[in-house]
């Protein structure tokens, strides 16, 4: 690769397709760790585990009963969780296949799931527009706290190590922060459906319905760059930061991956990108070790693994 | 007792009231059993009070309550000793007498009766009749009888027992009945050729051709004689012990069951299955027969509802003759007719021919592009129609009958009817000409009388209605009625105007061009009566009602569909926008905008869960926001907070202030109670002071694990310390502290007294780890030598600030540290939650008044202090507050 000083170019040569599932798929996530495996989940009611490197599938999780919206996985690897239409959080062991507790309490379809960093709590976020959080250590049934101030279906959760940051569709990216004991929530403006925050939390990456992808500061709530050009206006279209995060990510309703350079917000090349996905593209994740590999999910069924030419 | 008998007795001088001459001596009825015999069977009795007996009247269940080791005894045994085993008998040398025992030898009287009964195969209750009693029996005997030879009936005769006749039998016989004959008298040959002729089998119901008296009528022998009379067959009804419908034969063909095939069906029967054969008494049933019996007669389908095979001829169907050569075509054409999406048509059902009738749809008609719905040329149209409607073709009703005044004569006329030599009708007739005239001339005159008058007032006139002019002039100020007409209002006020001036200055209400008169009175009369209505009322009442509001209702409501003009639209869509810029927030405004930041963010403060903290690892940032109120006055604060911080707080705020009020309120000052500023209660917190929770004790104990060994000794002294407050503040300090209204002494005046010396410090904090060792005299006294030395030594330096006092204290401590180890241990758990404390919240306050502190103690101690803050703050690395900020 020749010397550049700009980003490193995305990883756009296919390097597998995983298409067992049926219908959508609404989500992937690598594993923690190396991340030689991914978790999808779609809307034939499985969570499907796949050697990212091989394409063959591990695993299919079958317990849900309603389609499958966000998987978390925690950080040894040996279990994970996943939610959906059927309102409770379920908790797996990888290796049995089997959930372990089946969390329940929601009012409405679970968006998002999120472990904390040692998988003692997990959050959920939900279509009846509250947070929970629920311990995983303790056997208690009730949720450990009830976060209800989103007005409106909280979409995405990320919990940090000393914060959780829940984007709802009221157009509100909130941020609990546990040190201070207090709540920072920021508008949007606009539904908001995906929320990543950079390693170090200052900034985080809000995704809105209005076909912008916004880089917020997390400590003043500026918006700091603003990336458009895709087509989001009425899925949910996880952006992700690409290695280094130097790059932000995001495939769009049209099937395209769209990639920016995360300081002056250019779309890199080629722009526009070309359609590699029939349909919406659901999930963009970046491998967290690897620089020359991510994962996209769509609609049209299928998971795509993309590396890099050279590799 | 009859009125003689009462005179004589009378007369005897019997009382005839008492009771013994009133005695009765009649028995009328059986007495009633005497009452303790009569024991009610049926009374009820709990279940443990009943017995289960047996005919003898012996217990023969017993409870482990009632008797159960006694239940040999009751049952078999029969003694009180029970059952004693029989004794060993060596059987050696008479094996050959001993018997084998049987059940029997074991048995009572009862089970042997069981026994003997269960052995009884045969039931001996019923009576045995082997031949049959009736004639039918009989006759059906004699068809068996004639397949048997005479041998073997002289046989079955002599072996088979006589037959034991019924109790009827035997009386009918004695009475001269005979087997064969029918009951009642006896009768002639001729009645009895008649019953004969009359008999009808009882089975068939078809005329009885079996044997009969077939003796000629007219034998004269015969008829000397009187015949028994014929024998009533007995009904015998096959039981039905199957589930075939009435009348149907199983194994009988549709065809046979109608009579169609009656010959073939009967000459032969059902062909049995082979393999295993019947029973010779058994029928052929349904399951005996040969399923796969190929004879081409018998594979008729036995069922009628069996699906028939396409080529067979026989297939039943039930309906005309004729339709039999189309059915079979048509079945076969089932088996192998496909719906045109490739699925087979259900066996059975038969594919139409005839396309189903599609509904017809209509297109919905175009709307030319020019047209606007305009609903009053409808109602035009509609008007034309109304004002020519074609008339009715109809009858007439009989009330247009009868006013058609037509009368029988004149329909007669109609019909052309000879008319009737008809009776005169009226009276006129019978009036002469000139009688008809003058009537005639009357009633006309009459008539054009009456039409004059009215002609007068309904015709050409106009009838006005007059109003008062004071009336109308009150109705003119008054309530307007007809504003949404303005034309009639116009007019309303003509006519006002033209009453109130009774003069003739205003003009009379016109007459409008299309207006009838009498519509014009109409309008006249209603004007007069709205305005009569409508006039203010005057006077008194009517200061005490204001004038309602014109009813004016909006806009001119339009007929008719309404269409928004353009501009309309575009008004309400501006309004709407700015309804809508109205209801946006600035926050909105300004996301909206993309001037993100301050404007867009809210902040407020959170509580998260303690446990939710817990699981993040992050210290609860609950008691934050508390500390600063808390630490200013209520005593809450100071009971969680650590006493130490306690005084030092209080006086860093103003020590000069407080003194002065104190001396008024609470006598001489003592620097005992220098520690209390204006709050004499104040330190009683630090005397309640609770034990905090087992985290911090954890957090400082459970990291040294080397010296595990003092921790019990550590939690003793703790527990002391508790206990042992409030015998401190027994101890009366030596200056009158009574005054103080609590008298106690708090945890600073403890440590105030030890910048003095170590000894003297000593002897103070011993008697917490062994009370029951010393004597309280020892004790108080030594107090007291505490007392009087601090003083002295308080007295030397008054000016010592608290803070410094505290930061003595904390001194003394590091010196105690060398000297007592339990204690040290006391002082460090103590010291820890200080420095803790300094770190959350006093930390500078500790800091700037620390060096002032130095010179009181020896500077020795004063590095030992040092050394041990740094080290504790150093390598225990607790989080403070500090590091999180």
């Amino acid at each position: 690769m020749a010397p550049s000083r700009g980003p490193q170019a995305l990883a756009r040569r296919l390097h597998i397709t995983l298409e067992n599932h049926k219908g959508s798929v609404n989500v992937a996530r690598y594993s923690k760790g190396s991340a030689n495996y991914i978790l999808t989940g779609g809307q034939d009611r499985t969570v499907r585990l796949w050697n990212a490197n091989s394409g063959a599938e591990i695993k299919a999780f079958a317990a849900h009963g309603y389609e499958i919206l966000s998987i978390t996985v925690s950080q040894d690897n040996a279990k994970f969780a996943s939610s959906g239409g059927d309102r409770s959080v379920f908790l797996w062991d990888v290796a049995t296949g089997v959930t372990t507790r089946r969390l329940a309490g929601h009012m409405g379809k679970i968006f998002a799931v999120d472990f904390n960093e040692d998988a003692t709590v997990v959050a959920s976020g939900s279509f009846d527009s509250t947070v929970r959080l629920w311990d995983l250590r303790a056997q208690t049934r009730t949720p450990i706290q009830i976060l209800e101030e989103a007005r409106d279906a909280v979409q995405t959760i990320h919990v940090g190590p000393t914060y959780l940051i829940a984007g709802s569709v009221d157009g509100h990216v909130r941020t609990y922060d546990l040190r201070m004991g207090e709540l920072r929530s920021d508008l949007i403006g606009h539904p908001v459906t995906s929320v990543v925050p950079t390693q170090d939390a200052q900034t985080y990456l809000a995704t809105s319905l209005d076909d912008h992808i916004r880089l917020m500061d997390a400590s003043t709530g500026k918006m700091l760059n603003d990336f458009t050009g895709h087509a989001n206006e009425s899925y949910r279209c996880r952006a992700c930061f690409g290695h280094g995060e130097a790059t932000v990510i995001c495939g769009d309703e049209h099937g395209q991956i769209w990639a920016w350079d995360l300081v002056d917000a250019h779309v890199l090349q080629p722009n526009p990108p070309p359609k590699v996905h029939n349909k919406v593209i659901t999930w963009t994740e970046h491998h967290p070790v690897n620089d020359g590999e991510m994962i996209t999910s769509s609609a049209d069924g299928t998971v795509k693994v993309w590396r890099h030419a050279d590799k | 007792m009859t009125t003689r008998l009462k005179k004589k007795l009378d007369e005897l001088g019997v009382n005839i009231n008492s009771r013994k001459a009133n005695e009765n001596f009649c028995l009328i009825g059986t007495p009633l059993p005497p009452l303790e015999k009569s024991k009610d069977t049926g009374e009820f009795v709990p279940l443990w009070k009943q017995e289960v007996r047996d005919e003898k009247g012996r217990r023969r269940l017993h409870g482990a309550f009632t008797g159960g080791f006694s239940a040999g005894y009751f049952n078999t045994v029969g003694s009180k000793e029970g059952w004693t085993p029989s004794t060993f008998v060596s059987s050696r040398n008479d094996r050959a007498k001993k018997a084998a025992a049987r059940p029997e030898d074991f048995m009572d009287e009862e089970d042997l009766q069981d026994l003997k009964e269960g052995r009884n195969l045969v039931d001996t209750t019923e009576q045995m009749d082997l031949l049959g009693g009736t004639q039918a029996e009989l006759l059906g005997k004699a068809d068996d009888d004639s397949e048997k030879d005479p041998i073997t009936r002289t046989l079955e005769a002599s072996l088979v027992p006589a037959p034991k006749d019924s109790v009827g039998a035997r009386i009918l016989k004695k009475m001269g009945w005979r087997l064969g004959q029918g009951i009642g008298p006896r009768i002639s040959l001729k009645q009895r050729k008649l019953q004969d002729a009359m008999a009808y089998d009882a089975t068939t119901g078809t005329k009885f051709l079996g044997r009969t008296l077939d003796i000629p009528d007219d034998d004269e022998e015969a008829n000397k004689h009187k015949y028994a009379p014929r024998d009533t067959p007995v009904l015998v009804v096959k039981r039905k012990d199957n589930y075939h419908g009435l009348g149907y034969v199983p194994g009988m063909s549709l065809n046979e069951s109608l009579g169609d095939n009656a010959a073939s069906g009967s000459d032969s029967g059902p062909k049995l299955a082979g393999g295993f054969g019947l029973g010779a008494l058994n029928d052929a049933d349904e399951d005996d027969l040969d399923v796969y019996d190929s004879n081409p007669t018998s594979s008729r389908n036995r069922v009628a509802y069996d699906i028939a095979a396409g080529e067979d001829d026989d297939t039943v169907v039930i309906g005309r003759r004729g339709d039999k050569q189309k059915a079979p075509q048509k079945a076969a054409a089932t088996a192998s007719q496909y719906f045109r999406d490739g699925s087979k048509v259900l066996a059975g059902f038969v594919l139409s021919d005839e396309p189903v009738v599609e509904e017809k749809w209509f297109p919905v008609p175009e709307v030319p592009p020019g047209w606007k719905p305009d609903p009053r040329r409808v109602w035009a149209a509609d008007k034309e129609n109304r004002q020519q409607p074609a008339p009715p073709p109809k009858g007439l009703s009989h009330e247009e009958w009868k006013r058609s005044k037509m009368s029988a004569d004149q329909r007669g006329v109609i019909l052309g009817e000879t008319p009737l030599p008809a009776a005169p009708r009226s009276v006129f007739d019978y009036m002469s000409q000139k009688d008809k005239e003058r009537i005639k001339s009357i009633t006309s005159g009459l008539k054009s009388g009456a039409s004059t008058a009215s002609g007068e007032s309904a015709g050409p006139s106009i009838s006005v209605t007059k109003l008062e002019p004071h009336v109308a002039q009150a109705a003119l100020n008054g309530f307007q009625p007809f504003t949404n007409n303005p034309a009639q209002q116009a007019r309303y006020t003509a006519y006002l105007r033209w009453q109130a001036s009774p003069d003739g200055s205003s003009p009379p209400l016109e007459r409008l061009r299309d207006q009838s008169i009498d519509d014009y009175n109409r309008e006249l009369a209603d004007y007069a009566k709205s305005a009569s209505l409508f006039k203010p009322i005057s006077g008194a009442m009517a200061g005490r009602f204001t004038s309602a509001a014109v009813l004016d209702l909006g806009p001119k409501i339009n007929e008719g569909l309404h269409i928004p003009t353009q501009e309309e639209i575009a008004a309400k869509e501006a309004e709407r926008k700015k309804e809508e810029e109205d209801k946006i927030s600035p926050k909105e405004h300004a996301a909206k905008l993309g001037m993100y930041g301050h404007l867009t963010r809210e902040t407020k403060p959170w509580q998260p869960a303690k446990l939710l903290c817990k699981r993040f690892g992050v210290k609860d940032p609950n008691p934050e926001p508390e500390v600063p109120e808390a630490s200013a006055s209520s005593s809450a604060a100071a009971a969680a907070a650590p006493s130490f911080t306690h005084p030092e707080q209080s006086f860093s705020a103003g020590t000069a202030d407080v003194t002065a009020p104190v001396q008024s309120t609470s006598g001489p000052r003592d620097l005992n109670n220098i520690g209390l500023g204006e709050d004499d209660t104040q330190g009683q917190d630090t005397l309640t002071y609770e034990r905090p929770s087992m985290d911090i004790f954890k957090a400082i104990f459970a990291s040294d694990d080397e010296d595990s060994g003092d921790e019990d000794g550590k939690e003793k002294v703790d527990d002391d310390d508790d206990d042992d407050d409030p015998s401190m503040s027994i101890v009366p300090p030596p200056n009158a502290t009574k005054e103080t209204g609590t008298g106690f002494i708090s945890a600073t005046t403890i440590l105030n007294d030890e910048p003095v010396d170590p000894e003297t410090f000593k002897p103070k904090f011993i008697p917490r780890e062994g009370q029951a060792k010393k004597s309280k005299d020892d004790e108080k006294s030594k107090a007291k030598k505490d007392k009087k030395d601090k003083k002295k030594k308080d007295k030397k330096s008054v000016l010592v600030s608290f803070a410094m006092d505290e930061d003595g204290g904390d001194d003394s401590l590091e010196i105690k540290q060398s000297k007592d180890r339990p204690t040290k241990k006391r002082k460090e758990q103590k010291q820890s939650e200080d420095g803790d404390d300094h770190g959350m919240w006093t930390a500078p306050a500790a800091t700037s008044v620390a060096p002032p502190v130095e010179p009181a103690p020896p500077p020795a101690k004063a590095d030992v202090v040092e050394n041990a803050t740094t080290n504790e703050a150093g390598p225990k690395g607790r989080k403070r507050a500090i590091d999180f900020m």
